[in-house]
């Protein structure tokens, strides 16, 4: 079924050769670009110290008796977080890729409902939900006390839960049924298909959600901020060294150690990458689920449950927005929906245009990527394979100085796109480049390089194979990448607020200034405005789909 | 007229004003960059809302001048105006704390000005070397949440000394000076204000009694505000606002004395527009500029204000000075590593 890497190698004809050094060059120099340079120019920081350059600031961070105990929280949260997220967001994909239980369109939704508002949202309504004063200890009485691990781990999860199931739903969108035949017809039952058939055809999808999960959660300050209480995680430490001491020296050297898990991760993907077999070929059967009506009423119970715990966070946001002043006065309500901030709602349009802007970005640059990182198997896309996730390690605050301190330089190459809304595209794309990359590489990868096979045996060259064969396969994946980056760039604060100007207001900074002043109502109004606009984008662009004569194909797979 | 005319003229009245939109648009992009006459581009920290009534005031007062406004939070403006600090973007930095100002690395990018009119701001609220001067500040105090009093059936605090009671224990929350700079003010005026030794036996105690110290400046008041907690250590302006917002909290501050920040504005040396950041500086100190800080803030440092109604029925007195305590800012930025690693020392460990 796989073709050993070098005898495809030598089989590529000139102007292949010369096509694939061209993507992996682009893209390459892109990543270079927008991710390595603003890297080092704030990590080099790391090194300098009031006597010069050298390891002071590591060994003073190190042997602080503090960093045990941070480091030890951020890894208790990391994992903790990744391993429920990744068994709840598996569950979730399966059922809606593998049943014929009802409401999966639904249910799509509002599995990504929680990308669709900005991170403190969440938090905001969890503590809407579980703080002291919130909704179920006021119903019943209880004392619930939320603030610190079991707040950060419930508000991550959930933040989390929507990348995972991204990525898991796409590994588990496609798969040969000719495997499921005849692991029936050998008699097995559906445990030992699960764990022999349907579990090692997901291997790089499960191994890619992980990577994702871990690093959102040990990067994600916002909830630890709002909900963490006394317990502290490194990215915290990296706001507080930057944004409450102005200290960018030590604000580097833990931006240095959150790096590490992104280096293993391309470890890790080689040895998995090696043992991986596409799923797909060009001879095999699309798996279509079967109705079974016991197995996919289990399964609607528990897509049910996990929605509804989804769903009543947003809710309760939703309902905080129309009441007068919560949790003390709630009778109905519109009058956070008349926003003071500066200009109103403008950002929110300067939002829509930037969030447009970086869909389209990412679905040429970031499925170019995956696409040239898979294609071509060579040593310079290992490089490139690094430089694609290396990102999700990134806190945004890094990477936003990083711009800064990059490109706000007269005369440097890209410096006319400063200030303009170009800027922030551009950061938003390099910012979430790992997940949009690993989300279209899983989707690749279960298609099998069979078809290029084919292909290039007729006697096409690799640029019309990609034209008349690949893109019309992977089209739908390009299509959810764009949607993946646009969702993202509506609601991104942490990078973007370095870089937005007096004429480049974005809607999710004011959402943060009005929770930053207490007006938690109009932050909440504010929040659903986006969560709508969100929405009826999706809407808008599933009809545009409709009318265009494509059907069957789900803006998010 | 036939059908295809009207279409045409149709698709004229539509490609007409798109041509001209992205005509405007390129135009807008190309000039972005180039300084013009009559615009400057101001950094801030004032708060969206009163930030809206002030630029209002100011473009009645000075309508030749065209400001842009970008406003972030302390911490987050120091960031970015230190990483931009080869190139940096703004022509005047306004309303921006002073404990902030005060380093080096920032006053490295000043331009001493004098505003005309910068006699009705007393010495004190100024640099000595005229790099920056504050109009207005904001003042300590403890938000105090009603019900959650009554619920506890706890007497209203009156005082830091008030703080520490064991009946109190759990119901604190105060910024955390790491990653805050009013946390750290409170900090450093209790020091101040205790004598070093003292200090530190206080906050223990204090510490004793702490929920949590909540990683963002302006959140305790809000969390108290909400019932989240009971006392929020924070600022008298966030406890007024939060009332006038409808809260059921009571505003108490200190009678040891309540620390404060000042608000303070400076001219950037690399303004490409000095004439209008000067003419923008000098209406910060105008009669026009006093009469909206009036209306806001809790602290206008010049002579001779009237306290507006909203203020004094949260509990401020007619004349603040008598319950401020004066920081020493000099001091505390030269100490604050020492001051803050301590902190971690103990409280974090």
């Amino acid at each position: 079924m796989s073709v050993s890497t070098s005898t495809r190698h030598s089989r590529l004809p000139d102007s292949d050769r010369i096509f694939a050094f061209a993507m992996i060059a682009a893209t390459g120099l892109l990543l270079v670009t927008f991710v390595l340079v603003p890297l080092w120019a704030i990590l080099k920081n790391s090194f300098v110290t009031p006597d010069g350059i050298g390891l002071d600031n590591f060994v003073r961070y190190f042997t602080d008796s503090r960093f045990v105990t941070i480091v030890g929280n951020t890894f208790e949260v990391g994992i903790s977080v990744t391993l429920t997220t990744m068994v709840l967001a598996y569950g979730f994909a399966y059922a809606i890729q593998r049943t014929c239980m009802p409401l999966r369109n639904v249910l799509r939704i509002v599995a990504l409902l929680p990308i669709f508002s900005p991170s403190l949202v969440q938090a905001l309504g969890l503590q809407f939900l579980l703080g002291r004063n919130g909704l179920v200890n006021r119903t019943f009485g209880t004392e619930i006390d939320i603030y610190g691990f079991w707040g950060i781990y419930i508000a991550d999860v959930v933040y989390a839960f929507p990348h995972a199931f991204l990525i898991l739903s796409t590994a588990l969108a496609v798969a040969d049924a000719r495997l499921y035949e005849s692991a029936e017809s050998l008699g097995a039952g559906a445990w030992r298909i699960f764990r022999t058939v349907t579990l090692p055809g997901t291997r790089y999808g499960l191994a890619s959600a992980g990577f994702v999960v871990f690093t959102i959660v040990i990067t994600d300050f916002g909830n630890p901020v709002v909900i963490g209480g006394n317990y502290s995680v490194l990215a915290v430490e990296i706001y507080n060294q930057v944004s409450g001491q102005a200290n960018f020296a030590m604000g580097a050297v833990i931006g240095v150690l959150l790096l590490l898990p992104a280096a293993l991760a391309m470890i890790g993907e080689k040895w998995i990458s090696r043992r991986h077999f596409a799923s797909v070929t060009a001879q095999s059967v699309p798996l279509a689920p079967q109705p079974n009506r016991a197995r996919d009423t289990a399964w609607l119970i528990y897509s049910l449950l996990v929605a509804a715990v989804i769903l009543s966070l947003v809710a309760i946001v939703i309902y905080a927005s129309f009441v007068r002043l919560w949790p003390y006065n709630l009778s109905f309500s519109l009058r956070h929906y008349e926003f003071d901030v500066q200009n109103g709602l403008q950002p929110l349009w300067t939002s829509i245009q930037v969030a447009i802007l970086t869909a389209v970005i990412s679905m040429i640059f970031v499925t170019g990527a995956a696409y040239a990182n898979h294609a071509f198997p060579m040593r310079a896309s290992r490089v490139l394979y690094f430089l694609a996730i290396l990102p999700a390690a990134v806190p945004g605050m890094v990477l936003g100085l990083g711009y800064i301190l990059a490109f706000n330089t007269p005369g440097q190459p890209i410096y006319w796109m400063y200030d303009t809304i170009l800027i922030i595209a551009f950061c938003n794309v390099y910012h979430y480049h790992a997940q949009g990359f690993l989300l279209a590489t899983t989707n690749i990868k279960q298609i099998s390089s069979t078809f290029d096979e084919a292909s290039a045996t007729l006697g096409a060259t690799k640029l019309k194979t990609v034209w008349r064969v690949t893109l019309p396969i992977i089209w739908p994946t390009v299509l959810a990448v764009g949607v993946f980056f646009f969702m993202r760039a509506m609601v991104t604060l942490s990078a973007v607020i370095f870089l937005i100007s007096p004429s480049t207001q974005l809607a999710a900074v004011s959402v943060l200034y009005l929770d930053d002043r207490g007006a938690l109502n109009q932050a909440a109004a504010f929040a659903v405005c986006i969560m709508a606009t969100v929405v009826a984008f999706l809407v808008l662009a599933q009809i545009a789909l409709r009318v265009a004569g494509i059907r069957g194909v789900s803006l998010v797979r | 007229m036939d059908g295809r005319g009207s279409l045409r003229a149709m698709l004229g009245n539509i490609a007409r004003p798109m041509a001209g939109m992205f005509l405007g648009t390129a135009l807008v992009l190309s000039l972005s960059g180039v300084s013009q006459a009559g615009k400057i581009t101001v950094y801030t920290s004032y708060e969206e809302d009163e930030l809206a009534a002030f630029l209002d005031a100011m473009k009645n007062d000075v309508p030749d001048i065209d400001v842009d406004v970008l406003r972030l939070s302390t911490g987050d403006l120091r960031a970015r105006m230190l990483a931009e600090a080869s190139n940096p973007k703004h022509d005047v930095i306004w309303g921006w704390a002073a404990t902030s100002m005060v380093d080096p690395r920032i006053v490295e990018m000043l331009e001493p000005y004098s505003p005309a009119g910068i006699d009705k701001v007393p010495e004190r609220f100024r640099d000595k070397d005229g790099y920056w001067f504050a109009t207005t500040g904001y003042m300590g105090a403890f938000c105090v949440n009603n019900p959650e009093m009554e619920k506890d059936n706890l007497a209203m605090p009156s005082s830091w000394q008030d703080l520490i009671k064991p009946e109190y224990e759990g119901k604190l929350v105060m910024p955390n000076p790491a990653s805050s700079g009013t946390g750290y003010l409170h900090i450093a005026s209790i020091l101040q204000m205790m004598g070093e030794e003292e200090g530190w036996a206080y906050l223990d105690a204090l510490d004793k009694n702490m929920d949590q110290y909540i990683k963002s400046g302006s959140k305790p008041c809000n969390a108290a505000s909400a019932g989240e907690n009971t006392i929020g250590i924070s600022f008298a302006l966030r406890a007024i606002k939060n009332i006038d917002e409808g809260y059921p909290i009571t505003m108490v501050i200190p009678s040891e004395g309540a620390g404060h920040e000042l608000e303070a504005n400076a001219l950037m040396k690399t303004s490409q527009n000095m004439e209008d950041a000067k003419k923008f500086l000098d209406w910060t100190v105008s009669k026009g500029a006093e009469a909206e800080y009036n209306k806001w803030k809790s602290i206008v440092t010049m002579q001779g204000r009237e306290m507006p109604e909203k203020f004094t029925e949260a509990g401020l007195p007619d004349d603040i000075s008598t319950v401020l305590f004066e920081v020493d800012y000099a001091w505390a930025a030269e100490n604050r590593d020492r001051i803050i690693a301590e902190w971690q020392k103990r409280y974090e460990n």
